[in-house]
């Protein structure tokens, strides 16, 4: 159908009154890998906090669908609801909810009643060792004393527990080692590759190159200033490996 | 009805001793308008009968009430009745003057108790009980210990705990208090543990019009942990009054004390958490850590840490925070898919939870946490 996939149109957003995203376009389908590449300040993180719902962004103009649902009328947990998942660069910490009640709390509210806790206890278990994450996580208060590391696997184990039907992914890469950096790619494979029809779709929001070496996009977007001024193909990633921002940047006479 | 525990002689003193002493609490506060000295009935009537009810599957521990405890282990009782309280406890004063509804708790050297033992209050509507629990545990025994207050409607409770505690030993003492909202109950506990004794009190104070909770460790013997936790959340129009000492007198101990507090609707608390570290008291080791939450805009909580340290080589550590629920967490939560008003109350009941560890049984931390649910949803 037109009218399936994330499709974001025209997307203008501002933080406090200053415009940090100036027209964006995007449609990302479930199954598809989407890199969102740029430098500090484009406006990436912008633009997943505003599809999430922050309410310190304000979208002042454009649409945002989600498989025809108008994203931009919802709460946030009708977002995440209706199949939108935002892994976190700096999930907050939140001490005394345990990390399987959190996660057993976010599962019943976007699967409702689909598995019993046996079951659900279950899931998270093959799910974190596929993460690498030690069983003493399930005993620990979601992100309280996390290391970055362990956050961000944290993270990755919210997305395949609740195997949206697309998820943002902001900057999940920083921070991470080269172990972290597969677990995380194996995650987003599998989702990825999951049956007909309950694939994920991907936005990966990325600083470095780094990440794409464990999964293969199949579009990489630039943006600079708040609007994205390059689509193409895994070869956008090398280049900008190679050249930096500053070519495209001056090719595509972005403002600096 | 059993007689009073003290002589009429030494009921005077008690008596004069209350009515003279003050609270404490005299420092004006913006918003805490009420008097602690003139809400006390009927001072002298001595108080209705009430109700113990003790709980003890130890056979080696001796688990009475008062008027048992007097006439039959009159030795062992005078080793601890009055031993921990100090002058400065003004309703304890009262307590004493009324005193003939309580318990005794007798735990002989080395011996150790699994199942807590626990002390039941009642009191009919409209009554006033003066409860007094006396506590020994002699070196090496260990024991915990659960206060349960079952009031009635308009009912006035103002109790003693007084703990004493000999080498070695490791004594928990859990209070629970889900009073009527008319209710009034003002405690004071104090504990005194021995030479390298653990001595924790926990206490939660989350029903009654007006909770007065004073806890105290005296510390006179090196090798101390003491450790105090409270949980304090005044809805609707509630007062709480919570005030916390540890008494730093010889050095080479350790002190922890944890306050997690939330007020919503017209609740209010006011919290006053004192650590004193005498000048000879080296190497004392002390901390405090107070929360408070604010739930509503009405509600009021009035936090003064006050930590009075005359020696040099210490350790004390102090963090306290009075803030709101915090909006990035209730993002993050709701992103997940929960509702933001389930999302509240899942970081407002966590606020709580290092507390409700401090408890003892899963069943206690259980109600403690339905109970605070509900004042969440409320």
């Amino acid at each position: 159908m037109a009218d399936q996939g994330l499709r974001i149109a025209g997307l203008h957003a501002s933080v406090e009154g200053n415009e940090i995203l100036k027209g964006i376009d995007l449609a990302v389908e479930r199954g598809k890998v989407h890199a969102l590449m740029g430098p500090n300040g484009s406006g990436k993180s912008t633009l997943a906090f505003s599809l999430a719902g922050h309410p310190h962004y304000d979208v002042t103009a454009g649409t945002a669908t989600l498989d025809g649902e108008d994203l931009l009328a919802l709460a946030p947990d009708k977002r995440a609801r209706a199949g939108l998942f935002l892994s976190f660069q700096y999930p907050a910490a939140i001490p005394g909810v345990k990390v399987p009640n959190f996660l057993y709390a976010a599962r019943q509210a976007v699967r409702p009643g689909e598995l019993t806790p046996a079951k659900f206890r279950a899931l998270l278990l093959e799910k974190m060792d596929v993460l690498g994450m030690d069983p003493s996580f399930l005993g620990r208060y979601l992100n309280d004393g996390f290391s970055g590391g362990e956050k961000k696997r944290l993270e990755m184990l919210q997305m395949a527990v609740l195997a949206p039907k697309y998820a943002i992914l902001d900057e999940t890469d920083s921070g991470l080692d080269v172990d972290a950096l597969q677990d995380v790619g194996d995650t987003i494979q599998a989702l990825r590759a999951s049956e007909e029809g309950n694939a994920t779709g991907f936005l990966i929001i990325t600083h470095y190159p780094r990440i794409l070496q464990h999964i293969t996009p199949d579009v990489v977007h630039v943006m600079i200033d708040g609007r994205i001024v390059k689509t193409g193909g895994p070869d956008l990633a090398q280049r900008i490996e190679r050249e930096g921002y500053d070519a495209l940047r001056e090719e595509t006479g972005a403002l600096a | 009805m059993p007689s009073l525990l003290l002589t009429p002689q030494e009921r005077d003193v008690a008596l004069d001793a209350f009515q003279t002493t003050r609270t404490g609490r005299e420092k004006p506060s913006q918003f805490w308008k009420i008097d602690l000295e003139s809400l006390v009935p009927n001072a002298s009537a001595g108080g209705a009968a009430g109700e113990v009810a003790i709980e003890s599957a130890s056979p080696r521990a001796i688990a009475c009430d008062l008027a048992t405890a007097a006439r039959d282990h009159a030795a062992l009782f005078a080793r601890a009745f009055r031993q921990a309280i100090e002058p400065q406890h003004k309703f304890a004063h009262l307590a004493l003057a009324n005193a003939r509804l309580g318990a005794f708790i007798y735990v002989p050297a080395d011996c150790a108790i699994d199942e807590p033992i626990v002390v039941r209050y009642r009191a009919a509507d409209g009554e006033s009980i003066f409860p007094y629990t006396v506590v020994l545990a002699e070196r090496g025994a260990r024991a915990t210990i659960i206060e349960r207050l079952e009031l009635g409607a308009g009912t006035f409770a103002c109790g003693v705990a007084e703990v004493v505690t000999e080498e070695g030993s490791d004594v928990t003492y859990a209070s629970a208090q889900f009073a009527p909202q008319d209710a009034r109950v003002l405690f004071t506990r104090v504990a005194r543990p021995g030479r390298d004794a653990r001595v924790a009190w926990a206490s939660a104070e989350l029903g009654a019009a007006l909770s007065v909770s004073d806890l105290t460790i005296t510390i006179l013997q090196p090798g101390v942990d003491a450790k105090i936790a409270t949980l304090f959340f005044p809805t609707g129009s509630q007062h709480v009054d919570v005030v916390s000492n540890v008494d730093h007198r010889t050095g080479d101990a350790t002190s922890e004390t944890l306050v997690k507090s939330a007020a919503a609707g017209r609740g209010q608390g006011r919290y006053l958490g004192n650590i004193r570290i005498a000048a000879h008291a080296q190497h004392s080791d002390a901390s405090l850590r107070d929360d408070a939450l604010l739930l509503s805009k009405t509600a009021h909580i009035d936090s003064v840490p006050a930590l009075e340290i005359a020696a040099n080589d210490v350790k004390a550590y102090h963090g306290a925070t009075v803030g709101a629920l915090d909006d990035e967490s209730i993002f993050y939560m709701t992103t997940r898919g929960i509702e933001r008003e389930a999302a509240e109350r899942m970081i407002a009941l966590g606020f709580f939870e290092p507390a409700i560890d401090r408890f003892p049984t899963e069943a206690l931390r259980e109600e403690l946490r339905a109970a605070l649910q509900a004042k969440v949803t409320s």
